[in-house]
């Protein structure tokens, strides 16, 4: 025996598992019979490679794997004709997978259009691959992100070759505009809350749109943008400002102190760009706006970035280290040290929180493969509640299985026949899902805040749709249609059957439970998101912020209109205070202005701590509610020698308490001489409660007053309209030219949440429609295994069971299934809601409540469903039941 | 020529062995007959595809037989060239000689 040499056998096996009957003797003899001659030629090693080879050659061969048919009809018409049928017979259970199928379908469409469009994001640039925005961080920790660059950076970057291209810009945002006539008389105003910017005119080689080109309907970049003083309005602008008539060689007026003239329109720029920009003044004109700042190497406003084009193939990191050698040999080490400037590729910018964009739109990788797996859990219950309830079915079918076996069909002709079911099914609900979508799509856009539109000519929706179709078609109806094909004709008549189970238990209650695991996340989740949103509405910022106050922009602060504007609006009934100040306490809409202070004995940078500098009057802090600790408020003749800090402030300066600092000298950054402090004031939250609380100082230096805040006394039946129109007409008495901005403190702080709160009201449908899919599915189960159970229910009655047993019968083995989903989701839930509630300074404390209240109420909604049903069986007659056999 | 012949340029060349061959024509004689006659070396596995394409086609027809113990006892497929198959390679030539005669008369 030993004597023969053998073939390999994993060769023998293959042939033998996949071989047709009829032709592995003679493949499996020819093989051997040249192995053998092989083997005389060459060794036994070289004989056993080729043998392998031969066998491989046979699988990729196609007469290989075909199957003799003893039946060559084509058979695709009756699948659908007998699936059709087969469908409108079970018309509940029909309409409840279509159902879910469509809320599952609809649902990943409107999120996959989201996401598409979020990755589209500034991609149809030439290159955006090479393009880099500059940023700039700082800190001894990193900690600071900002995109600004200083004015004089980007001229002395010009001599480092690897940079092909480079576009600097500067983005003002918003504006005030005043339209002139031809011969130059104030006609028309305008606000701009934003779009205003002044770019070079070699921003458009840089930033070229060049897949999504925006036309240019008269100029052109190269000479419409090279003059100082010259403007750029894109086609919406022109219309607003001019109606039809041309708005080239007009002027437009901004801040009532410069004036551009239109040398150019452009269409408008596309929805999926951060460079959301109206109007374009040329960069020329920067000197004019900031004068001698052009030269400063240190100081830098947050719109003025700068973008470059690097060569193919060069390192980013190389050209980083070149620019840090020019900053180097330009400022002092302290800074040089204290400040990084690094290159960030424009791919990744609409994906970073931490600079954030002109748009003030991002959206973190993390959130998008969130988005990502929503979409794949809701396809997966919608294919389980298909799963599920076809198996349930398929006993009841077993006969008309079993007769088609016996009649001819083979495993193969069954197998279609479902699938064939299942695809009805799912094109079915693909259309639906379809036209939901063009009817919600708007609504859920617009909730969210973003600009998507449903293009149903767009090739792309159509290719996910198909390949939606394809992947539930196959999830779905697979396994079913796999199960139901493999019955035994005979003891599928004699209704004798098993479903599949793995690991001992049932295929059905494991899906039910890891449907149930995936809404219990989502409910569990959703109660944390409101929960925490509820903290940020009405959590302690240190401030009064419920209080009633309008917030009203100045343009100038000349004193006497100034002072004038506040006696007026303090002579309004309903007028309780009157206050002016730099910015606001809290809110989006607040500058920000920044330096150092130390101790008088501080030297070096790391002695000095960083804060934000505010001017207020000394109505401020009663306005605000912002507590005295120590000392006493400023008052008009304090000057700007004169400060408040906050407590966070006199903790980071080193002083245990407030009587220590209030008298104390303190040194300010930068050699600006020095500060006497005068009182100390609670802290309060200047930024999100996302954040910490800043170093805060205040002083009075009315020259820097900015904002002038209001807070309204209101009677219950005073009319905020009225109230609106009067403060109005008092600043129109007092700046006639001036456009009245004003904005009220609360809407300014519930922005902040803007982001949490659409993460908040997405989580909320979302977890909505788990649920809803989920008790669909649980529905259709209970009405089929009600209606299987119909005789032993009716026999139970009939032996004396009450109601309640019957009832108590269906839901014991529904609330132990839901009971097991509900211990997996805890832990997975708690995992995610605390990685959330890290990204916040200040959150709830998960508290066991949180958990137990979603899983109480998924508990209680399934349980509504399966007693309902479970009811209506219970109360049937008996007789009925057992009536008709 | 009435109708157009369905037949590859492979598969008439196997054709050809299996009526050369004539009463023990199976994969690995036909293969081991076209590498020594036409130097022409194809895989076990190509020669099975081939000879159940000129079956399906009618050209050959076939049955089981001859087990030897230098296959392992198993028996081969004996294939065998049919009427049909015959007339098909005899039309072929002929045209083929008409058009010879026709270019070594130029």
């Amino acid at each position: 025996m030993a004597t023969y040499p053998q073939p390999p056998k994993w060769a023998e096996t293959l042939i033998d598992r996949f071989a047709p009957e009829h032709l592995a003797e003679e493949i499996k003899g020819d093989l051997y019979e040249m192995f053998l001659s092989d083997v005389k030629c060459f060794n036994d090693s070289s004989a056993r490679r080729r043998h392998s080879w031969r066998v491989i050659g046979f699988l990729a061969k196609s007469f290989f794997w075909k199957r003799p048919t003893y039946q060559n009809h084509n058979m695709t018409g009756s699948y659908f004709r007998m699936a059709k049928r087969s469908l409108l017979a079970n018309k509940g259970t029909t309409t409840i997978n279509v159902l879910g199928l469509v809320i599952g379908i609809a649902s990943a469409l409107a999120i996959i259009s989201i996401i598409r469009f979020e990755l589209s994001f500034d991609t149809f640039h030439t290159n955006h691959k090479n393009i880099y925005r500059m940023v700039r961080v700082s800190g001894a920790d990193l900690s600071e992100f900002r995109t600004g660059i200083p004015y004089a950076v980007p001229p002395a970057l010009k001599g480092i070759s690897s940079i092909g291209k480079m576009t600097k810009l500067e983005y003002l945002r918003g504006a005030n505009v005043d339209v002139l006539s031809t011969d130059g008389r104030f006609e028309r105003q305008f606000v701009e809350e934003d779009g205003v910017v002044t770019v070079e005119p070699e921003f458009f080689d840089v930033i070229d749109f060049a897949d999504r080109p925006i036309k240019w309907i008269s100029g052109d970049p190269e000479t419409s943008l090279r003059e100082p003083g010259s403007l750029v309005v894109t086609r919406t602008v022109a219309k607003k400002y001019f109606g039809d008539e041309s708005p080239l060689g007009r002027t437009l007026r901004f801040q009532k102190a410069f004036d551009f003239k239109i040398t150019g329109v452009v269409e408008d720029f596309p929805p999926n760009t951060d460079f959301p920009f109206r109007l374009l003044m040329s960069y020329s004109s920067m000197p004019l706006l900031f004068k001698d700042r052009m030269s400063d190497w240190v100081s830098a406003n947050d719109g003025h970035s700068v973008y470059v084009v690097l060569h193919d193939g060069v390192d980013a990191k190389d050209v980083e280290a070149q620019i840090a050698k020019i900053h180097a040999a330009n400022v002092g080490k302290d800074l040089s040290e204290y400040r990084h400037y690094f290159l960030q590729p424009l791919r990744e910018v609409h994906f970073d929180p931490n600079f954030g964009t002109f748009s003030r739109r991002t959206i973190t990788h993390e959130t998008i493969f969130a988005l990502q797996l929503i979409v794949l859990c809701l396809l997966a219950v919608g294919c389980i509640n298909y799963v599920n309830l076809s198996t349930a079915h398929s006993t009841l079918r077993s006969k008309e299985i079993g007769m088609r076996k016996i009649m001819g069909s083979s495993q193969k002709n069954v197998m279609a026949q479902f699938l064939a079911e299942t695809l009805i099914i799912v094109l079915i609900a693909a259309f639906a899902a379809l036209g939901l979508v063009a009817v919600f799509m708007p609504s859920l856009v617009s909730m969210l805040g973003l600009q998507v539109r449903v293009n149903f000519f767009d090739p792309f929706l159509w290719i996910t749709l198909v390949s939606i179709i394809t992947i539930v078609t196959l999830c779905a109806g697979l396994y079913p249609a796999l199960l139901i094909s493999r019955f035994n004709p005979l003891s599928a008549i004699k209704n004798q059957f098993s479903t599949g189970r793995i690991a001992g238990v049932s295929l059905r209650k494991t899906l039910v439970v890891i449907q149930f695991t995936a809404t219990q996340v989502l409910a569990v989740a959703t109660f944390i998101v409101v929960a925490q949103m509820e903290f940020f509405r009405n959590v302690d910022m240190g401030f009064d912020r419920n209080a009633r106050v309008v917030t009203i922009r100045l343009l100038n602060n000349e004193q006497s209109s100034l002072s004038a504007f506040e006696s007026e609006l303090r002579r309004l009934p309903f007028v309780e205070n009157v206050a002016k100040s730099f910015t606001l306490p809290s809110g989006v809409e607040r500058n920000r202005n920044s330096r150092n202070i130390g101790k008088p004995d501080a030297n070096d940078v790391q002695d000095y701590q960083n804060y934000e500098y505010s001017a207020v009057d000394e109505n401020f802090l009663d306005l605000y509610g912002i507590r005295l600790i120590a000392g006493r408020n400023l008052t008009s003749a304090d000057s700007s020698k004169n400060i408040l800090v906050n407590e966070t402030l006199m903790k980071n300066l080193g002083y245990k308490n407030a009587q220590e600092i209030v008298g104390a000298e303190l040194k300010m950054g930068g050699g600006d001489g020095v500060v006497h402090v005068v009182g100390v004031i609670n802290d309060y939250y200047g930024n999100s409660l996302k954040e910490r609380v800043d170093n805060i100082a205040l002083d009075a230096n009315a020259g820097r007053y900015r904002q002038v805040s209001v807070r309204l006394g209101l009677a219950a039946d005073q009319n905020m309209t009225d109230v609106l129109t009067k403060l109005e007409q008092t600043w129109k008495s007092i700046y006639p030219e001036h456009a009245f901005q004003f904005r009220f403190l609360d809407d300014n702080i519930a922005m902040f949440y803007e982001q949490e709160l659409k993460y908040s009201r997405l989580f909320q449908v979302f977890s909505t429609i788990f649920v809803l899919i989920g008790c669909l599915g649980l529905y259709g189960l209970i009405t089929f295994i009600a209606n299987r159970k119909g005789k032993e229910v009716a026999v139970r009655k009939t032996l004396g069971a009450s109601a309640r047993n019957i009832i108590i019968m269906f839901s014991r083995e529904y609330i132990a299934l839901i009971a097991v989903s509900f211990a997996l989701a805890v832990p997975i839930a708690w995992y995610g809601v605390n990685e959330w509630l890290m990204n916040f300074e200040n959150h709830i404390d998960v508290q066991w409540w949180l958990f137990a209240a979603p899983g109480v109420i998924v508990l209680v909604i399934a349980l509504a469903v399966v007693c309902m049903k479970s009811f209506s069986a219970a109360l049937a007659n008996p007789v009925d039941k057992l009536r008709n056999e | 020529m009435s109708e157009r012949i369905n037949l590859g340029e492979l598969e008439e060349l196997i054709l050809l062995m299996v009526a050369l061959i004539g009463g023990d024509a199976y994969g690995v004689s036909i293969t081991g007959e076209l590498e020594e006659q036409a130097g022409r070396v194809i895989t076990i596995s190509a020669a099975h595809a081939a000879l159940h394409r000129l079956e399906e086609k009618g050209f050959v027809t076939s049955k089981m037989g001859g087990a030897s113990p230098d296959r392992g006892g198993r028996r081969k497929r004996l294939f065998q060239i049919t009427a049909y198959g015959r007339q098909t390679l005899d039309e072929l030539r002929q045209a083929r000689n008409t058009i010879w005669v026709q270019i070594s008369n130029i």
